[in-house]
């Protein structure tokens, strides 16, 4: 197993450097300048040339690339061209907000999500997977900002529920803070994980080994939950990987929405300002993500389904 | 006479919607007294498999339904038992075999816990106890080193492998029937008779009446006291082992013999009935046979014969043998 998970990660090494490199690339193409957008309309080309020079923006391309490669693997992630606080110390104060965000959205998300597919799946056909079919539609309708103002004026403003902006200090504020944009990107979540669910469920119940447990005189519960549910997890699990990335992305919407500090909403701040060094970290940051997602759920994979443990 | 261990009574079985219904089992009836082996032979598509299902009431709903008949097992009707009854029954009483020993094994839990969790749902053993009577059963169908295969899992078998641990599961609790859906027919020629040894050894020293299924009819004479036919759903003919293959008296069991290879004739080609089998249920009226038969006469389209006896243990629904023995 700790042999494999060594395998999985050197495999991860090149999907990395291809990201790095897309990163460099999108940011050379973008419009605009990023001298002038430092130092503004009033700066003489002197000026443009001192700052092209500190930042190593007239070097030849290649050279620029392999330095930033180099920067990026030694964690040196540079300044902000905006403020001039060092990017590192930016990421760290937004990054836990936007983790907390996806984590806790995730965990709604299939506490709510799985249990609806079950439901549906053993309902099927009746009034319970109509429900759970009216809710999904609704969930992948509904674009995630537009819930979010929703729930922020019912919830926030007119019920006083949930604090309408800002991140929260101490541990349980923080929980308080993150409960109503978590719940937006919930919904969302539950409505894939649910529908994913009760495919899968209904998929597997229909098995040979799933007739055998009942032959064996196993009850319906211990039927769907013990010989169904575990095998119906594998596809689920690979939704929620997904989904996770989903809800990385679409925690930008609603940091905005939600006026929460976190990851997104200092991306968003950077690319408005040409920062690089911001939206260069910001970016890597969020491929990083990408790839450690993905070995997490092979990991997931190894331990629900041990023909997979065998191939090694 | 004493009571059977199992009556069946005119069950009839119906898949689809209920306004146009096939009905894939027609009124079978036929009994298995303790400790009996009995064979349930036919094609494809006769109806053998669904019969057994419809023991355990295993039968997918929706689509299919037992529509009519009685099922009493130790004098108690199955069919009328109340759903969440019926596991106390499986397993413990009744336990099946299936035909497709690759599938049939959940394949993320060990084949020990797979046992066990039969032993679990229905005898009270501590852990210990349960592991010790795991490991008796899996020796008891032939597993090499059972106590170090606990932990494997389904995937590291043989298809052969794979079919012992599905009986030792059925064992496990020594029931008094064992339903045997096609336990050889998905595995290799040397394997099937190594898991027919096995069963006839199972039957030995546990005592369980089998019900076992198969169209190959070598494979249930090798191990079964008594044949029942069935065709297109319906039961054709019924009778000892040793009087349906010395004297079958239905032509499409006389059918069936003849379709057996044989190495002591020189044949070029083997003998097939002709035609196919009909869709179950789309013989509304007469013989289902009658299509493909070399004896019909005009009664046989028109009227469904009854079970004609030709002895005590043998029975046939055929006009034509059946009229000239009376």
């Amino acid at each position: 197993m700790g042999r494999m998970i060594g395998l999985r990660l050197i495999d991860a090494i090149p999907t990395i450097l291809l990201v790095l490199t897309l990163v460099f690339v999108a940011l050379r193409i973008l419009p605009g300048d990023p001298a002038q957008v430092a130092l503004g309309d009033m700066a003489t080309p002197a000026q443009l040339e001192l700052f092209r020079e500190q930042m190593g923006l007239n070097l030849p391309l290649w050279q620029q690339y392999f330095i930033f490669l180099w920067d990026m693997l030694t964690l040196n992630l540079g300044r902000s061209l905006v403020s001039n606080v060092p990017v590192a110390s930016i990421i760290a104060a937004n990054l836990p907000y936007t983790i907390e965000l996806t984590l806790v959205a995730t965990g709604m998300g299939v506490i709510i999500g799985v249990p609806l597919g079950v439901l549906a799946a053993t309902n099927r056909n009746k009034l319970p997977d109509s429900g759970v079919r009216v809710f999904s539609l609704i969930g992948y309708a509904i674009p995630d900002f537009y819930l979010g103002a929703l729930m922020l004026i019912v919830f926030s403003l007119n019920l006083g529920w949930f604090p309408i902006n800002g991140g929260g200090t101490d541990f349980l504020s923080r929980l308080h803070h993150v409960f109503l944009p978590a719940l937006t990107l919930a919904m969302v979540k539950s409505a894939f994980l649910g529908r994913l669910t009760r495919t899968s469920l209904l998929e597997v119940l229909g098995k040979d080994y799933v007739r055998t447990a009942r032959a064996k005189g196993a009850r319906e519960n211990r039927v769907i939950y013990r010989h169904g549910l575990r095998n119906a997890l594998l596809p689920v699990t690979t939704g929620l990987g997904l989904s996770l990335l989903a809800t990385l992305s679409g925690s930008v919407a609603i940091e905005l929405v939600f006026n929460r500090p976190g990851l997104g909403e200092t991306l968003i701040g950077a690319i408005a300002e040409r920062d690089y060094p911001v939206i260069q970290a910001g970016a890597v940051i969020f491929a990083f993500f990408v790839v450690f997602i993905n070995l997490l759920i092979d990991i997931a994979y190894i331990a629900i389904d041990p023909r997979i443990r065998v191939q090694s | 006479m004493t009571r059977p261990l199992l009556k069946i009574s005119d069950v009839s079985v119906e898949f689809g919607p209920k306004a146009n219904a096939i009905r894939v089992v027609d009124s079978v009836s036929f009994s298995i007294g303790a400790g009996e082996a009995v064979g349930l032979v036919g094609e494809s598509g006769s109806g053998k498999s669904i019969t057994s299902l419809s023991i355990l009431r295993l039968i997918p709903d929706p689509p299919g339904r037992i529509v009519s008949g009685s099922i009493e097992f130790e004098g108690q009707d199955l069919l009328k038992l109340p759903a969440n009854r019926m596991p106390e029954i499986r397993g413990r009483d009744i336990a099946m075999i299936f035909q497709e020993p690759m599938s049939s094994l959940n394949p993320v839990m060990t084949i020990g816990d797979q046992i066990a969790e039969a032993l679990m749902l229905h005898q009270d053993l501590d852990r210990d106890a349960r592991w010790q009577r795991v490991i008796e059963v899996l020796s008891l169908v032939g597993m090499p080193d059972p106590a170090a295969r606990l932990g494997a899992f389904p995937h590291e078998f043989s298809g052969g492998m794979r079919q012992r641990v599905m009986i030792a599961m059925a064992v496990a609790c020594n029931p008094k029937l064992l339903i045997a859906d096609e336990p050889t027919t998905a595995l290799d020629v040397t394997i099937q008779a190594q898991v027919l040894e096995l069963m006839k050894s199972i039957r030995a020293s546990v005592n369980t009446a089998i019900l076992l299924i198969s169209h190959d009819l070598g494979v249930i004479a090798d191990l079964c006291e008594r044949v029942v036919v069935m065709y297109s759903g319906r039961i054709v003919e019924e009778g000892s082992v040793e009087s349906i293959f010395s004297k079958p008296e239905h032509p499409y069991t006389r059918g069936l013999l003849q379709s057996i290879p044989r190495l002591d004739d020189d044949r070029k080609r083997l003998y097939q009935i002709a035609g196919t089998v009909p869709m179950a249920g789309s013989v509304k009226k007469g013989c289902p046979f009658y299509a493909r038969c070399d004896l019909r006469v005009d009664k046989c389209a028109a009227e469904m014969p009854p079970m004609f006896e030709f002895s005590k243990q043998h029975k046939a629904a055929c006009w034509v043998t059946g009229e000239a023995e009376q």
